[in-house]
């Protein structure tokens, strides 16, 4: 409790180290803040050309807004998995980015990764406005969902944070963590259905049955992926315009809630060495 | 006796000095170990008091453990045993401009590294002007501090440490900072500090300043305690131990 405490009174520190990352990102850039859109927009290109005109991969249209734009349905699941990953990725590095500040300044050491997640999110809410506004456009009727998206993108945010936690520790005893890393990101996001719709992996699954001789499914083990379950989510609201699955929802909150807490809990007990470690 | 502003009891320090070390999971797998290591004690058993109000300097040779100390009073590293209990709120001044980014303004630098140092922003916004001020660089305050020159850098820096008004301030060798007339006011604002009745420890290696500044000084050699008292006494007794012992 006392942590937590500390915590809190290092909220304004929280603060003003994420805007020193939002303030210094785009300094000295003639289109600023509209870099953030560049690399989303980028891979948006990329992955319809690959897999919506050369691959054919046709998701289902969204029931019940009807839509049936591919690079649209892209989206809902690109944009919360690029934040993810820069959160992860970014929180894993900022204490070894950091160590001028680490070594000479005493301060609660969890406000740098947690100032990543907030500058990450900055741009990701930036993000994620322009993407409404485009569903807007494309017909979807997304006003009523937008506080549900709002939830979820907190426990996606407290998910990735959890997780950045832990890499970050890692991350200064070995310096392997990073490079490893950034190839799971890799593999992890060809693993969740973000470029191409789980009804094909479901169609495999029925096809091959049981595995070992059990009821589960490949289906069943594909769907550990939290993030499978997160970019469910947020297709459901933004593209299919409709009430979230309850199951999908609920494990979104205990995969966010169980991360965070081992995120925390290993954090804290390595905080004290991390000057030394360094 | 006066109230005692920091306890330093029996703390000791231990590193490591590592002949082989596996920083890389790889060479940790293959070795089958993490470090093969020898352990260093950099502070043995140190305890002395630091009366509220004083200035306190701690002396010693290279490698005597004075910053270790240092660094265990501002919470960077933790002593393996003993404690230290402190009587007010504490702010520890081992480099200025502690997470300065140049491409921000001197003005947003300054709330950005107030805020590291633990002033709440009401706190800042109501010393602003005083800490402007006090660095001298009114005129360029909303430049970039990548623009700065390297001494307007550090007395930005310095001013917003020095303004975080705390009750013990510990303070590495920074003080020769800026040109003469910094150092002035620098020094006048050590003598304020201790008329408002503040504690500072202080590390230098000049021993003028120490005995200028100074109420009482502990000397550390190798680690340990050699001796604690009264400044010109514990100087004196240190220059006697150095060879060729003559000037300060």
């Amino acid at each position: 409790m006392r942590y937590l405490k500390e915590v809190l009174e290092s909220r304004e520190l929280l603060a003003n180290l994420t805007l020193r990352e939002i303030r210094g990102q785009y300094k000295r850039t003639i289109f600023g803040q509209l870099w953030s859109l560049v690399n989303p927009l980028a891979s948006m290109l990329v992955y319809t050309l690959v897999f919506a005109l050369i691959i054919r991969v046709q998701p289902e249209a969204g029931d019940p807004s009807g839509l049936d734009i591919f690079a649209v349905w892209l989206l809902c699941g690109l944009l919360p998995w690029t934040f993810f990953s820069n959160v992860v990725q970014q929180g894993m590095g900022s204490i070894l980015s950091n160590v001028g500040l680490v070594q000479k300044v005493y301060f609660a050491r969890i406000v740098l990764p947690l100032s990543k997640v907030g500058s990450v999110g900055y741009n990701w809410l930036f993000e994620m406005g322009v993407l409404v506004v485009v569903l807007v456009i494309c017909g979807a009727f997304v006003w009523p969902w937008l506080p549900l998206v709002v939830v979820t993108m907190v426990l996606l945010a407290i998910f990735a944070a959890g997780l950045a936690l832990m890499l970050a520790v890692a991350n200064v005893h070995f310096r392997d963590t990073q490079y490893f890393v950034s190839i799971i990101m890799q593999i992890w996001m060809y693993l969740t259905p973000i470029i191409y719709p789980i009804s094909l992996v479901a169609t495999q699954s029925d096809k091959y049955g049981g595995l070992f001789g059990t009821t589960v499914t490949i289906l069943d083990v594909y769907r550990i992926n939290p993030l499978e379950r997160f970019v469910a989510v947020f297709r459901q609201l933004l593209y299919d315009n409709r009430w979230p699955d309850p199951q999908d929802f609920l494990l979104c909150a205990i995969w966010a809630l169980a991360a965070f807490t081992v995120g925390l809990w290993i954090f804290r007990r390595s905080e004290r060495g991390l000057a030394e470690a360094l | 006796m006066s109230e005692i502003a920091v306890k330093i009891e029996d703390v000791s320090k231990k590193f490591r000095l590592y002949h082989e070390r596996n920083q890389s999971i790889k060479s940790a797998i293959m070795r089958g170990r993490r470090s093969v290591h020898e352990d260093f004690w950099a502070l043995k058993d140190v305890g002395f008091e630091v009366p509220v109000g004083s200035t306190f300097g701690l002396i010693g040779s290279n490698g005597s453990g004075k910053s270790t100390l240092l660094k265990c009073l501002a919470k960077i590293y933790y002593p393996e045993t003993g404690s230290i209990t402190y009587n007010g709120k504490i702010a520890a001044l081992l480099e200025v401009g502690s997470g300065f980014h140049p491409e921000l303004s001197g003005r947003e630098n300054i709330f950005l590294n107030g805020s590291i140092l633990g002033m709440s922003k009401k706190e800042i916004t109501g010393k602003f002007d005083e800490i402007v001020d006090f660095s001298g660089v009114e005129q360029f305050i909303d430049q970039p501090v990548k623009n700065y020159s390297s001494g307007m850098y550090v007395r930005l820096g310095f001013s917003v440490a020095i303004n975080v008004n705390p009750d013990i301030l510990v303070v590495d060798e920074v003080l020769a900072v800026g040109d003469t007339e910094f150092q002035a006011k620098c020094a006048q604002k050590f003598v304020d500090f201790k008329n408002e009745g503040r504690t500072v420890i202080l590390v230098s290696h000049s021993m003028e300043s120490v005995r200028e500044m100074c109420d009482s000084a502990a000397w550390l050699s190798h680690g340990e305690l050699i001796k604690v008292g009264p400044a010109d006494e514990t100087i004196d007794a240190y220059l006697r131990s150095l060879p060729g012992a003559s000037a300060a």
